[in-house]
């Protein structure tokens, strides 16, 4: 077992290395560049959700005064994209637009307020084709189709064809007969809202063209070089000729994984010559890039007497939108939750309608199948007559278990998180009327991915870290943090370089709780590498086998003779000149095993009989996380993290008009974020069992936080009033309405999707 | 047609050309291109654009840059002196009040603006000052323990 004294820099709270530059309104975010004879880029989003653009007149924009370019689809080359494999999207429709709010021209003008009037000058005819909404109607036979031609697009495959945009399954064992067997069977039918990622900087850009042609692109991103590749392929050009600058990031959450809006700006500044920029309103914000859409899950489980989960079924439906712009993989990824379920079978459906496409956000869909499956624990519970807490307990994963993707089960700390949550709630416990308390069980995996890191020693003994991934959530101080750590140096002699696709060697997006895990891996053996330089380049200098040295406080001395020695300062100095060279250490990987990362959570609610509100008294999470890099910033991220699904749970709740597919809803005035004045103190219990791979031990620790409160918050709400709400949001309307017995369960024709499933 | 105004920002006099239509927001990013102060909803919602108008935080996004005409505008970039933090700012950095930092400057703005009214206030009333400002990544726990730090630390220094 770890200890947490063995560390020198870890397990230590550290300010942010960016933190002055953001306190003191220096950070500069992409809005904030301001290049000379810079344009102003607006959009024009399409009126209809299901049209073929017949004509766009753009002359009378074209000729107002102070225009320099405008472009539509046809501008540019014919090529589809998508953000995985299938390719459903063109950057601006071509014929067919699929959702309201589709940009469909793009205007550069002298300021902001021309290129405005300038769209609104910009005359479009639509000649409607028959659209669905509702995804449920979508599946249907008969429907109209989004996208007739899905079965000619590059990568379709895994698919039904007809709306059905992907198909994935999951199986173990024999569901049948387990459930033949089982004591009692359980079911549910659930659904979760659409989410807006709730980035406070809204989606920006500055696109400007260098004397050479080459295109520079100063970005609001997780992943440039995804940026990179997704504009060399809808502009046709080599990634060598394009250089993407990511600008410090206001907030991602996974709405910038992937290339947005950054291509209009980019032909725009091609077609002038000029630099063009590109920043979204707040409507925009919501109209034009992918939320997470709907969620309706079915559930069911057989389980015997004593709370034994011997099989589970569970079809879930992913609303995509438009366009795949996530794909539905945790429907089958966690369709068992934490558990040991021997007997499996998890079919999860991506389905195309006419709404604004489907973008990641924070573990994409993994909250909506947590809520399922952790309401559904209670359900099971409560059926049984069985504490919620000994369920979990009885049926939590296990090392040396199979998880649902077919990984074993590594050590970890699952089990603890429970024993903590219980001690720390003093569960299970009665409360006055009206007050309830909740449990929930979360569990994710640390990212892995295309990582590389190379730090290079300075003469003055302070280290260079350069990485290709953009910070997020406080990521280049964790590794900084971890090269301190792994060098023996103090956290202010490691400079993070700032970086681009240039400069920086590839690296995949930040996003997934990646970057600690599989980065922050890459960090430490760069680090490893360079101590192994250093020692060689002292074993010459000193005369001295490599062996007989160590490497301590940034300073590599003889083993028995420790005076005897060279900084890494001297060390530094002396390479220059050295046969070696100056020193650089670096280090790659493309994957890494997998590390799971559990988090167990309680609530603690009052609903108000008369009206049905819900207000959250307390919340504590105990998150196991192997290791505590920074605890400062572990904490933040467990708070943002918890606090973002208090939101879900409550009040949070993207509306589309279920006629047109319309974001009915587009402002922070209407889509209701959590505000401090809405919620109560945030408990965080670190957990420390430390990961098997990882830097020093370290899991990830970004995602799980956010996937817990909805359930544990609709399982507090049955235990202080006895209703059960399967639908998010657990809005004080759809609370009251249960109270009153007015609450209707979600229709879902399972017979149906299980016929369905029979085609393929 | 830009027409002239003038605004005492962050100590200075400025003599300004500005559109009859611009916010206050604008003006500062646009024209004097302090762009500490950040653009998150332009509709009052997110108070990311939060400055100190005459000494009271107002969302800088719904002032007419001409209504502002002589006014004492003081922006994030305003707080800090050479090599020195303000009592605010420094507590956010101390207690990791902040991540993407998109926020942080309306934060900071409604703090110190709140601070200058109640120097004493309870977690409470910390809560209810920075009601008009969303943030989307910290949940708010750290960035109300520093706002109670600052406040603790300004009254021992006064």
């Amino acid at each position: 077992m770890t200890t947490t004294t063995q560390f020198k820099v870890l397990e230590q709270n550290h300010p942010r290395v960016d933190a002055y530059e953001k306190v003191t309104g220096r950070a500069t975010y992409a809005s904030d560049v301001y290049l000379p004879g810079m344009l102003a880029c607006k959009l024009l989003p399409s009126a209809r959700n299901h049209a073929r653009i017949v004509s766009i007149d753009t002359s009378a924009a074209a000729a107002l005064p102070g225009v320099r370019a405008v472009i539509t689809g046809t501008d540019f080359p014919d090529f589809r994209f998508g953000s995985g494999a299938l390719r459903d999207r063109y950057m601006m429709p071509r014929e067919v637009v699929n959702f309201v709010g589709e940009p469909i021209a793009a205007v550069a003008a002298d300021d902001e307020a021309t290129a405005q009037e300038a769209v609104d000058l910009i005359k479009v005819s639509y000649e409607d084709i028959p659209s669905v909404v509702n995804p449920l109607t979508a599946m249907t036979e008969g429907a109209a189709t989004v996208h007739p031609e899905l079965e000619n697009y590059e990568g379709y495959g895994f698919t039904m064809g007809h709306n059905v945009s992907t198909l994935l399954d999951a199986d173990r064992g024999d569901v049948e007969q387990a459930l033949h067997e089982a004591d009692v069977v359980v079911e549910d039918v659930y659904r979760s809202q659409g989410i807006n990622q709730g980035f406070l900087e809204p989606m920006a850009c500055v696109a400007d063209v260098e004397p050479s042609g080459r295109l520079v692109i100063y970005a609001s991103t997780q992943g440039p070089y995804q940026i990179r590749a997704g504009l060399a392929a809808v502009l046709e050009m080599p990634v060598s000729r394009i250089r993407v600058v990511p600008m410090e990031l206001g907030g991602g959450f996974g709405a910038k994984l992937r290339l947005a809006f950054e291509a209009f700006p980019a032909l725009l500044a091609i077609r002038t010559g000029r630099p063009v920029k590109l920043v979204n309103t707040r409507e925009e914000v919501f109209t034009m890039n992918g939320p997470r859409l709907p969620v309706t899950n079915y559930i069911r489980s057989g389980v015997m007497n004593d709370g034994t989960i011997v099989a589970r079924e569970a079809y879930t439906i992913f609303d995509v939108g438009a366009y795949l712009g996530a794909g539905p993989n945790s429907g089958i990824g966690h369709g068992i939750g934490a558990y040991r379920i021997p007997n499996f079978r998890l079919r999860s459906y991506g389905v195309y309608t006419n709404k604004i496409y489907v973008g990641s956000y924070r573990a994409s869909g993994v909250a909506d199948m947590t809520f399922a499956v952790e309401s559904h624990m209670d359900h099971i519970a409560h059926e049984l007559g069985i504490d919620p807490y000994d369920l979990r307990l009885h049926n939590a994963l296990r090392e040396g278990d199979v998880s649902v993707s077919g990984a074993v089960v590594p050590s970890n700390g699952l089990i603890e998180t429970l024993e903590a949550i219980k001690e720390k709630v003093n569960w299970p416990r009665d409360l006055e009327d009206g007050h309830g308390l909740g449990l929930a069980l979360c569990e994710w995996r640390s990212g892995s991915g295309p990582s590389t890191a190379a730090i290079s020693v300075n003469d003055d003994g302070t280290v260079s870290l350069l990485t290709g991934s953009v910070d997020i959530s406080g990521s280049d101080t964790s590794l900084a943090a971890i090269t301190a750590e792994a060098l023996g140096i103090p956290m202010d002699k490691v400079v993070v370089a700032k970086r681009d696709t240039d400069l920086a060697p590839y690296t995949g997006q930040s996003g997934g709780s990646r970057i600690v895990y599989s980065q922050g891996t890459a960090v430490q053996r760069a680090a490893e590498d360079t101590v192994q330089k250093l020692m060689a380049l002292a074993a010459e200098r000193l005369g001295v086998p490599e062996d007989a040295l160590g490497c301590e406080d940034g300073r590599v001395y003889v083993l028995d003779n420790e005076p005897q020695g060279l900084t890494f300062a001297q060390l530094a100095a002396a390479s220059i000149t050295s046969r070696g060279g100056p020193i650089i250490g670096t280090a790659s990987l493309s994957s890494m095993p997998y590390t799971p990362v559990f988090a167990a959570q309680a609530a603690e609610v009052k609903v108000d009989r008369d009206t049905g509100q819900v207000k959250v008294l307390r919340y504590v999470q105990a998150q196991d996380v192997g290791v505590a890099i920074n605890p400062m910033a572990v904490e933040g991220q467990l708070d943002g993290g918890v606090v973002q699904g208090i939101g879900r749970a409550l009040t949070e709740d993207q509306q589309f008009d279920p006629e047109t597919g319309a974001v009915r809803n587009p402002s922070f005035a209407s889509y209701l974020m959590p505000l401090a004045i809405d919620l109560p103190e945030i408990e965080d219990v670190l957990i420390r069992a430390p990961a098997e791979d990882g830097p020093f031990g370290a899991r990830a620790v970004a995602e799980p936080p956010g996937f817990g409160p909805p359930a544990a918050i609709a399982n507090a709400v049955y235990d202080a009033v006895g209703v059960r709400v399967k639908q998010l949001p657990l809005s004080g309307e759809r609370v009251l309405a249960a109270l009153n017995g007015e609450y209707d369960e979600i229709p879902l024709d399972v017979e149906a999707l299980r016929f369905a499933e029979g085609i393929i | 047609m830009k027409q002239p105004l003038t605004l005492n920002i962050n100590g200075e006099d400025r003599q300004l050309l500005v559109e009859p239509f611009y916010s206050l927001l604008d003006c500062l990013r646009d024209e004097a291109r302090l762009t500490g102060s950040k653009k998150g909803c332009d509709e009052g919602d997110c108070g990311a654009c939060t400055v100190l108008m005459d000494g009271k935080p107002v969302t800088s996004c719904l002032v007419l840059a001409h209504s502002a005409h002589h006014a004492r505008i003081t922006t994030i970039e305003g707080l800090a002196g050479v090599d020195q933090l303000s009592p605010v700012q420094r507590a956010f950095v101390e207690h990791g009040g902040l991540q993407c930092g998109f926020c942080i400057p309306g934060l900071i703005m409604s703090a110190t603006g709140f601070l200058q009214e109640n120097p004493d206030p309870t977690e409470e009333d910390v809560r209810f000052a920075i009601g008009g400002n969303l943030c989307r990544c910290t949940g708010y726990s750290r960035v109300i323990e520093a706002i109670m730090a600052a406040a603790a630390e300004m009254r021992e220094a006064s």
